[in-house]
């Protein structure tokens, strides 16, 4: 799918942010083209979350840009950087824990007005995850990590997102449900087109199933390649995939 | 045996009361974790309001709900847009501190402005069903029990139905999530508080011809709110009716069957009960609101 000729649909641009008065990235860029998955790889504190919550809005940008779909969407607040068409899955559980399957979803349509395309989108999402559909009286609390991280993907989906970011999908999760977990991920980039961006802990497997991927080191990014490139890379094995 | 009954007519008109009266303040505390120690001075300020449409304008104490409700959703609004905003994401200590000192300043100013007279609101809705030849039924405390159940099967069924009730109890139950789904948190905070302080002030009309109220009667209130919390769980409605029942038969009973000291005891009862459910039972006795313990960090 990768089509790394055409324009980016998000370009983070010599980024600079942090907390307070103390960055933490000092120049990140990164591209993400239409149809893509992207994975950013990276140690520790190397500031990969960071990233994430200052696109978002989370976070304060202090220099530097984010451009979305042509536009500029730096230091957007949360909800209008949404509305403009990123969709994020967090790292930390996302979820209501006291309402059902189904209000959870209803929740995830919070800026949309018309019943009917709410009613519908459910149902695509249902479809797209069949699991969440049998269970959409259960109580969301009540549910494994997996199941959860599945309804927060789904969620995300729900209004169609140009783009799709996800910090550590496999966080507290088991390696047979993050396995599931990246299968999913990637059949939702085969059969929608979803393009994706994320970051990832779990190095070997984020970029095995990723287009292209990015090195981030103490809050700028050293290398970048296609997934495998960069699982073949020498230097990139060495240091962050476990050396073999 | 009449006495017994008396005893439980008593309870449970009070109890209703209490239930309505600590709403905002669990609710508060429920869904931006901010210990509202003014409490019982919002409750004071409805209360004054209404004497003071009562006095000057001779409304009905009841009828002047219709003002009440909206200037005290509007303080409240303004209030935490301004003041409380600032201090939500810090530690608890912080909105205590700030909480604790707009307590002082509302008493005071209700001083200044209305003297620490005692003040009664006068209803027309006076006088006693009579039951049997010593029971009884007062007629303007059961249109405030009346009041009292309006108000929790409103804001119960707004808080299930609406998407403005959803989205509060979304962000109770998660902050951050209820950000990424393109929930305003600065908006609903806003909102949630002016509610809260809307039914602290209507509680303050609900007392005010039933009791008479001076300037610094608010922490005997704030102290049952944060008792009934303990019993109720933060949040959950049900639990607040159960935790007023309580609270207002426990005090009731002590009322009628100690001589003298009675209803002075019946405040260290309340004391007493808060610190047994703490040391107890610290999650409350009838669930809540949230799971979360503390807001998420972003």
């Amino acid at each position: 799918m990768t089509d790394t000729n055409g324009s980016p649909i998000l370009q983070v641009q010599d980024l600079y942010a942090g907390y307070l008065d103390f960055d933490i990235l000092h120049g990140v860029n990164l591209d993400v083209h239409p149809g893509e998955i992207v994975c950013v790889i990276g140690p520790n504190g190397a500031g990969k979350s960071t990233v994430f919550r200052a696109v978002y809005g989370l976070i304060s940008v202090r220099l530097g840009h984010v451009i979305f779909d042509g536009a500029e969407i730096t230091n957007f607040k949360p909800q209008d950087v949404l509305r403009s068409g990123i969709a994020i899955v967090p790292q930390l559980r996302s979820v209501f824990p006291q309402m059902t399957v189904h209000e959870n979803l209803e929740m995830g349509m919070f800026l949309e007005k018309n019943k009917a395309r709410i009613a519908e989108r459910i149902d695509v999402v249902y479809g797209l995850f069949p699991r969440l559909g049998e269970r959409s009286k259960q109580q969301v609390g009540t549910m494994s990590g997996g199941e959860q991280r599945m309804l927060e993907i789904g969620r995300a989906l729900l209004l169609e997102p140009k783009l799709l970011m996800m910090d550590e999908p496999s966080a507290g999760l088991a390696p047979s449900i993050t396995r599931q977990i990246f299968n999913h991920i990637r059949s939702l980039n085969d059969e929608i087109g979803l393009t994706i961006l994320m970051i990832e802990q779990n190095a070997r497997q984020g970029l095995e199933v990723s287009d292209r991927g990015y090195v981030l080191e103490l809050g700028v990014n050293t290398y970048e390649g296609t997934g495998q490139g960069l699982i073949d890379d020498p230097e990139v094995r060495r240091a962050f995939l476990g050396g073999h | 045996m009449s006495e017994f009954v008396q005893a439980v007519i008593n309870g449970v008109m009070l109890g209703g009361f209490y239930a309505a009266m600590m709403l905002g303040f669990s609710v508060i505390w429920g869904v931006m974790h901010v210990i509202n120690l003014a409490h019982g001075e919002f409750i004071m300020v409805g209360a004054y309001l209404t004497w003071f449409l009562n006095k000057e304008y001779g409304w009905e104490p009841f009828a002047a709900i219709i003002v009440v409700a909206p200037v005290m959703f509007l303080l409240g609004y303004v209030l935490q847009k301004v003041l409380i905003n600032r201090v939500v994401d810090r530690p608890h200590l912080v909105s205590l501190l700030v909480t604790f000192g707009l307590s002082i300043i509302i008493a005071n100013v209700l001083k200044l402005v209305f003297t620490a007279d005692s003040r009664i609101t006068e209803s027309s809705a006076t006088g006693f069903w009579t039951v049997s030849e010593d029971i009884t039924i007062p007629i303007t405390k059961s249109v405030v029990l009346a009041l009292a159940l309006v108000i929790m099967i409103s804001l119960y069924l707004f808080l299930q139905r609406t998407k403005t009730g959803k989205s509060i109890r979304a962000a109770a139950q998660n902050k951050q999530a209820a950000r990424i789904v393109g929930i305003d948190i600065d908006k609903i905070y806003a909102i949630t508080f002016g509610i809260c302080i809307a039914i602290t002030g209507v509680a303050g009309t609900m007392i005010s011809p039933i009791q008479a109220i001076a300037p610094f009667q608010g922490p005997p209130l704030t102290l049952r709110a944060f008792t009934i919390t303990a019993l109720a769980g933060l949040g959950s409605i049900p639990g607040a009716l159960m935790g007023g029942l309580t609270l207002g038969l426990l005090e009731s009973f002590i009322g009628i069957y100690v001589d003298k000291i009675g209803t002075n005891l019946a405040i260290v009862a309340s004391f007493a009960l808060l610190v047994v459910i703490l040391v107890t039972r610290p999650q409350g006795l009838f669930g809540g609101l949230r799971t979360d313990e503390e807001p998420q960090p972003l």
